[in-house]
């Protein structure tokens, strides 16, 4: 899931300021799971603001709601009539949702309440890790399941570098060496002899660097014809 | 539904007169909206005017009351029985603790006392409008066993005081070591898993090679503790170290030996020390304080990481060293060692100082000793807490000693700490009495103050099957979360944490909470 972290309360309280009308927004669907923008965080971030307001002596109305997903605009346009009565928008959602509503409503202003962090998993209740960078090209069935572009510090293809130690990574001792644990799970599935096989430079292309990506699937797009009899444009 | 209120103002044996003007707050309650009935009582836990309560109730068809009174524990029951009678839900009847919370600490200000006094009675009444009556039910128990895991002595005087409630009782002995006890016996059998709740586990259990299911009502820890065995390097250095259980009774039977005592947090395998519990650095002040007082010529050490005694033990600090025991405080970084070419002599880096001390021992005591693995199987299987050293945590040392945190699960002996074998069997005792109370009571009541989930508003984010100490909430057909209410005790963690707040508590719901807490901080937020 998409893991994200709530930004610091004054860096969120300087950001309305200069607002009268703020309407607050979280999602049900990721960030609640990862408890950073669910309705708990959405409710707790309101009266936080409120108690604030009420300490600097400044006069803000401050209202809350979720939406099941915030990166769809189906969802988002359950609640319009809330965002455009609004100055502005926090987003308690992870930035895509921020950007759904941005898009949907380019004079509105719409903030980040989060720091959208990373594709995450729950290690155990209140700990997320990464473990995949969206490289758009993956390759872990070569590396015992585990993923050396997020979980190795030098995202090395061919590891481990001179640099492990004790299982543990020359950049920083607290953080396990993803070689390491790639070796393990090679060795404990017999299939050693792929540590040994250099594994060349991958295909960067369907990775970040070359600018947005898009994912396209033509069986499910709707034909012209369908959108029009929807009414959609 | 329309409120009907009575409120009960009690004169706590006249406390509260002298310091509350009770005819301002009888009148502040009369004009309270929904107040049906207000009545001032000289003494409610004396139970004489209950009836004149009760009559009035029912007359003005009263179906929920506000009580000023104390906590004292003989005033809810007698009162809510009371109430029931006249048909008021016993969840319905508040009780506003005003004697600790108003009279005591502010004897000495009359108005703000009035003025809280005023202000809680708003807030109850706030509250007391929004609450809903609950019911609860019940669920008979599928067996009468009373499982007791280890057949020392503790397990012994378990299965005795039990079977005297005419339970099954059915001791786990993970040895092949003969056990004399009522009931059934089951050699070289060990608890491995299990699922349920108090009345109703399920139990898993190893007896030899073969896994087998056992059903069981209540159940009794009394696995020992795998204490006496000093483990790490500087106890296996050190001639003549021992656990400060056995220290103390050696002191008691004027046994101990000349020479020098040192008193150390635990020692553990790694060379790390592990963390003591809070009892153990108040029988080390204790010991090392009578130790001092019966032979003050003893040169005595009590050397630590990190020290905590409990309340007013805190006081032996001062006097231990008044009476001159030397406290020396290390760093992890740097843990006392013994020669091996000179077991006699410990050095310790005094944290304080900077110096290197060195002291030749005579008798070298453990303050805590790592617990037995056993513990954290057994604690595992049952869902309960352990403490830091690798021992089951007991609910709360007054008002549960031999319980657990989890209904129907009862520990003694030395699976909570080293004892001497006649404690452990006084607490087998206690535990096999409330284990065999419980499973002769036949049924469980369950219900009334417990979690519900809105599945619409669920994420089936599995935080609150993660969090519930219990395990009440699961994911259910309907891929939301659910909860087994026979299991729920009301906590309200699950309710705190759902990030989709798709969970409330019965009667303790955000609209009823923010109320009341709206009404006593006066404002929004
Ligand atoms: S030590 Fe391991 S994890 Fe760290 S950079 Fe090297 S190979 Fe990657
Ligand atoms: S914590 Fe809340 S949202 Fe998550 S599974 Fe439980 S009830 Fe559902
Ligand atoms: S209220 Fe407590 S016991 Fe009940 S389900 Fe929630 S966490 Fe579990």
């Amino acid at each position: 899931m998409i893991v994200a972290k709530r930004k610091p309360l004054n860096e969120i309280a300087e950001m309305l300021a200069p607002y009268k009308k703020v309407t607050v927004i979280g999602c049900r669907s990721c960030v609640a799971i990862c408890l950073a923008g669910g309705e708990k965080e959405v409710k707790m971030l309101v009266s936080a603001l409120k108690v604030k307001n009420k300490r600097d002596g400044r006069k803000q109305h401050i209202e809350g709601t979720v939406v099941e997903r915030q990166c769809e605009k189906e969802w988002v346009q359950e609640i319009e009539a809330q965002i455009l009565d609004s100055d502005v928008t926090l987003s308690m959602a992870c930035s895509l949702g921020a950007q759904t509503i941005g898009d949907m409503y380019p004079k509105h202003l719409t903030f980040p309440g989060l720091n959208t962090g990373m594709f995450g998993v729950p290690e155990e209740q209140g700990v997320w890790s990464e473990k995949c960078v969206g490289c758009g090209n993956c390759i872990i069935h070569t590396t015992g399941g585990i993923c050396p572009i997020a979980r190795c510090a030098k995202s090395m293809l061919n590891g481990p570098c001179g640099g492990s130690a004790n299982r543990k990574c020359e950049v920083n001792l607290e953080v396990d060496c993803a070689w390491a644990a790639i070796y393990d799970r090679l060795k404990l599935q017999n299939r050693l002899d792929l540590i040994e096989s250099v594994t060349p430079a991958k295909d960067w292309s369907t990775s970040h660097s070359g600018g947005r990506r898009v994912f396209e699937r033509e069986d499910a797009k709707l034909t012209p014809h369908q959108k029009k009899g929807k009414g959609v444009t | 539904m329309n409120a009907k209120i009575q409120v009960l103002l009690c004169k706590c044996c006249s406390e509260v007169p002298e310091l509350l003007n009770i005819a301002k707050l009888e009148k502040l309650a009369s004009e309270s909206g929904n107040v049906l009935s207000v009545m001032t009582l000289d003494a409610l836990c004396d139970g004489k005017e209950l009836a004149m309560v009760v009559a009035e109730a029912r007359i003005k068809e009263i179906d929920r009351a506000v009580v000023l009174a104390c906590q004292k524990k003989d005033v809810s029951p007698a009162l809510i029985k009371a109430y029931k009678r006249v048909g008021v839900n016993e969840h319905l009847v508040q009780i506003v603790n005003i004697r600790e919370e108003v009279v005591l600490p502010h004897a000495a200000e009359q108005e703000r006392a009035q003025a809280k006094a005023q202000t809680m009675l708003l807030s109850a009444l706030a509250r007391s409008r929004l609450l809903q009556p609950l019911e609860r039910s019940s669920e008979d128990m599928k067996t009468r066993n009373v499982v007791i895991v280890g057949g020392g002595v503790a397990g012994q005087a378990a299965a005795k005081e039990a079977a005297k409630y005419g339970v099954h009782t059915i001791i786990l002995e993970k040895t092949g070591k003969s056990v004399t006890a009522p009931g059934v016996v089951m050699p070289h059998a060990t608890l491995i898993g299990g699922k349920g709740y108090g009345g109703n586990f399920e139990l898993k259990i190893r007896v030899g090679e073969s896994l087998e299911d056992l059903g069981a009502a209540s159940v009794v820890i009394a696995s020992g503790g795998g204490w006496s065995t000093l483990k790490g390097a500087l106890a296996k250095a050190v001639r003549g170290a021992m656990p400060l259980y056995e220290f103390h009774q050696k002191l008691h039977a004027e046994q101990t030996s000349a020479g020098t005592v040192v008193f150390m947090d635990t020692p553990d395998p790694a060379g790390k020390t592990l963390k003591v519990q809070d009892y153990a650095w108040d029988e080390t002040l204790e010991t090392a304080i009578e130790l001092k007082r019966k032979h003050p010529e003893t040169a005595v050490y009590v050397i630590f990481q990190e020290m905590r005694a409990s309340g007013l033990s805190e006081l032996a600090y001062k006097e231990a060293a008044e009476l001159g025991v030397k406290f020396v405080r290390y760093d992890r970084s740097a843990t006392p060692k013994v020669d091996p070419k000179d077991p006699t002599t410990l050095s310790v880096k005094d944290l304080t100082q900077g110096d290197e001390l060195k002291i030749r021992l005579g008798t070298m005591v453990f303050a805590s000793i790592p617990a037995s693995p056993d513990n954290q199987i057994i604690a595992e299987a049952l869902r309960i807490p352990m403490s830091v050293d690798g021992a089951i945590r007991r609910g709360s040392i007054q008002r549960g000693p031999v319980s657990t945190p989890k209904p129907g699960v009862f520990v003694c002996g030395s699976a909570l700490f080293p004892k001497s074998r006649e404690v452990a069997a006084a607490e087998g005792q206690a535990a096999g009495k409330l284990a065999g109370e419980f499973a002769a009571r036949g049924s469980i009541e369950f219900g009334g103050i417990v979690a519900q989930v809105t599945q619409e508003k669920c994420s089936a984010c599995l935080t609150c099957v993660r969090t519930c100490p219990y395990e009440a909430p699961f994911i259910g057909t309907a891929s939301k979360a659910e909860i087994r209410v026979q299991a729920c005790q009301g906590c309200g963690m699950c309710v705190g944490i759902c990030p989709s707040k798709a969970i409330e508590l019965h009667n303790y719901t955000d609209d009823q909470i923010m109320t009341e807490s709206k009404t006593l901080l006066g404002g929004d937020f």
